[in-house]
């Protein structure tokens, strides 16, 4: 007998370490909707006092070109578009682009543009946010596809992770310690 | 037909073409991602690797997770649940930098538990008494920092990225388990000499998990080639015992290994001869708790049956 598929849709987390800096990609969940994938980012990204945000998408939600298929490829109509995105509403919407400005760096958000397709919002991204130096790769995300933790959520998702002092290596003393012991063996 | 068509041989140029700038980008310094060219040998060392992780992050959690129950105190077993969590989590990080390479977290667990995978060895050794909370902390989590802050500048960007958080989590615990030797190693004579006892039984398969010599592994050169890993084998464990040595003898313990000596002229200590063979027996499934381990796991695994069950309905 076949086994159950229970591999769940896997989402994107994207997490905001203080008020005011970007929200960045830190990696995955699987869940079966947007709310399961939101708590269970919390179990698995905030573990420490670190989190003032989080915002899942559908990973396949996502349209994703690095800096080598833009290379490859022409930012034509046909041939972009229609990869990596299962809906499109055809209407005007909001879509947040994410960059990694550097090949070493993270997905990180740098703004948002109104569009009518994934495709005519990252000819907008190129536009406005390359910069300088082209960045390596783009992600760009239906506005309305992106659950954000409400800030009603911060007592009783991220505050209890505050507490949890512990959990820091900086809450171990070893080096004064290992001092302490040292001369109390005297220097042997 | 076996003749080379003119196509076949413009793919073929076109294959190497693709290689030679793959490999500029990682003598570049550029990470590679998901949706990157990249050889299929690449892709399959780094399933191969990084799925193995995880495994070992999963497994990792049975031998402390028998002493969450009988810590010595509550704040210390606030600490090790934290631990444990963290291992977890670090697991769940992993399967999914792997999923990136277009295999399934539902493959990489079936391979586990069909006993097809590896995991760290060192975890089919027991937990006997509290100090070993302690030792694993301090040592086998010390020798897995120096492996992972290596492989936090792997040139697989999501294999990179999710090394530089779990090393973020792991000093806190190396120094949890470092204060827990701290202590016992400067308690009563009852406390030094469980956590001597400790020392004894960890030190070989703690140096074991480095992995084979140079000369026998065979992986190593096209991994280093890559940049998927950046030191070898043995030049990691030569850092691991050079830092670890010294440390241990100042908290007055002892090293199980009679030939253990300093070389001055090259700054380095010299250990002893591994047991190989115990090695291999225990990778090849024949260690101390690699059953109990794997039963563990497909246990875990069929009772949590229903919530995937249930999951799947809900989602379905």
């Amino acid at each position: 007998m076949a086994k159950p598929d229970t591999q769940l849709p896997r989402f994107q987390v994207f997490l905001q370490e203080k008020t005011g800096q970007p929200h960045q990609d830190v990696g995955s969940v699987h869940a079966s909707d947007p709310e399961m994938a939101l708590l269970n980012a919390r179990d698995v990204f905030v573990r420490r006092p670190e989190c003032t945000s989080l915002w899942v998408v559908l990973a396949d939600a996502i349209f994703s070109k690095t800096a080598q298929e833009l290379e490859e490829q022409e930012l034509g109509d046909k041939g972009l578009g229609d990869e990596g995105v299962k809906e499109e509403s055809g209407e005007v919407e909001n879509y947040y682009i994410f960059y990694k400005p550097k090949p070493t760096g993270t997905q990180t958000l740098v703004g948002e543009v109104p569009a009518a397709a994934p495709v005519e919002a990252l000819r907008l991204a190129l536009e406005r946010f390359s910069g300088d130096k082209p960045p390596s790769a783009w992600w760009i995300l239906p506005a309305r596809r992106v659950l954000v933790s409400s800030p009603d959520d911060i007592e009783s998702m991220f505050a209890p992770a505050q507490d949890k002092k512990f959990r820091l290596s900086t809450d171990f003393h070893t080096l004064t310690e290992m001092r302490r012991v040292k001369s109390e063996f005297g220097g042997q | 037909m076996f003749e080379k068509t003119a196509e076949s041989v413009q793919e073929e140029s076109s294959e190497a073409e693709k290689l030679r700038l793959f490999e500029a980008r990682i003598a570049r310094g550029e990470k590679i991602e998901p949706g990157d060219w990249m050889p299929a040998e690449y892709r399959r060392q780094l399933i191969r690797m990084i799925s193995q992780h995880a495994h070992s992050e999963i497994v990792g959690m049975l031998p402390e997770g028998a002493w969450i129950t009988r810590a010595p105190s509550l704040r210390r077993k606030m600490i090790l649940l934290a631990k444990v969590q963290d291992e977890a989590g670090h697991g769940q990080y992993l399967y999914h930098a792997a999923e990136t390479l277009g295999i399934s977290r539902e493959e990489m667990l079936a391979a586990l538990l069909e006993g097809r995978a590896k995991y760290a060895s060192v975890f089919n050794y027991p937990t006997l008494t509290w100090a070993d909370v302690g030792v694993i902390g301090y040592l086998v989590d010390f020798a897995a920092i120096l492996n992972q802050t290596m492989l936090a500048r792997c040139s697989y960007g999501p294999y990179a990225r999710a090394m530089v958080r779990i090393c973020a989590e792991e000093n806190f615990h190396k120094k949890q388990g470092q204060d827990i030797v701290i202590h016992l190693a400067s308690g009563t004579s009852s406390q030094k000499a469980m956590v001597q006892d400790s020392i004894n039984r960890w030190w070989w398969p703690t140096l074991m998990m480095f992995g084979p010599h140079d000369g026998e592994s065979p992986n190593t050169p096209v991994l280093v080639g890559w940049g998927i890993k950046t030191r070898t084998n043995d030049e990691l464990r030569q850092s691991f015992v050079n830092q670890i040595v010294p440390e241990l003898h100042s908290l007055g313990l002892s090293l199980p290994d009679p030939s253990l000596h300093y070389n001055k002229a090259t700054g380095d200590w010299i250990i002893g001869e591994i047991d190989w063979d115990e090695f291999w027996r225990v990778i090849n499934g024949h260690g101390p708790c690699n059953q109990e381990r794997m039963e563990a796991r497909r246990r875990a695994h069929e009772e949590g049956a229903w919530v995937r069950e249930a999951l799947s309905a809900y989602n379905g």
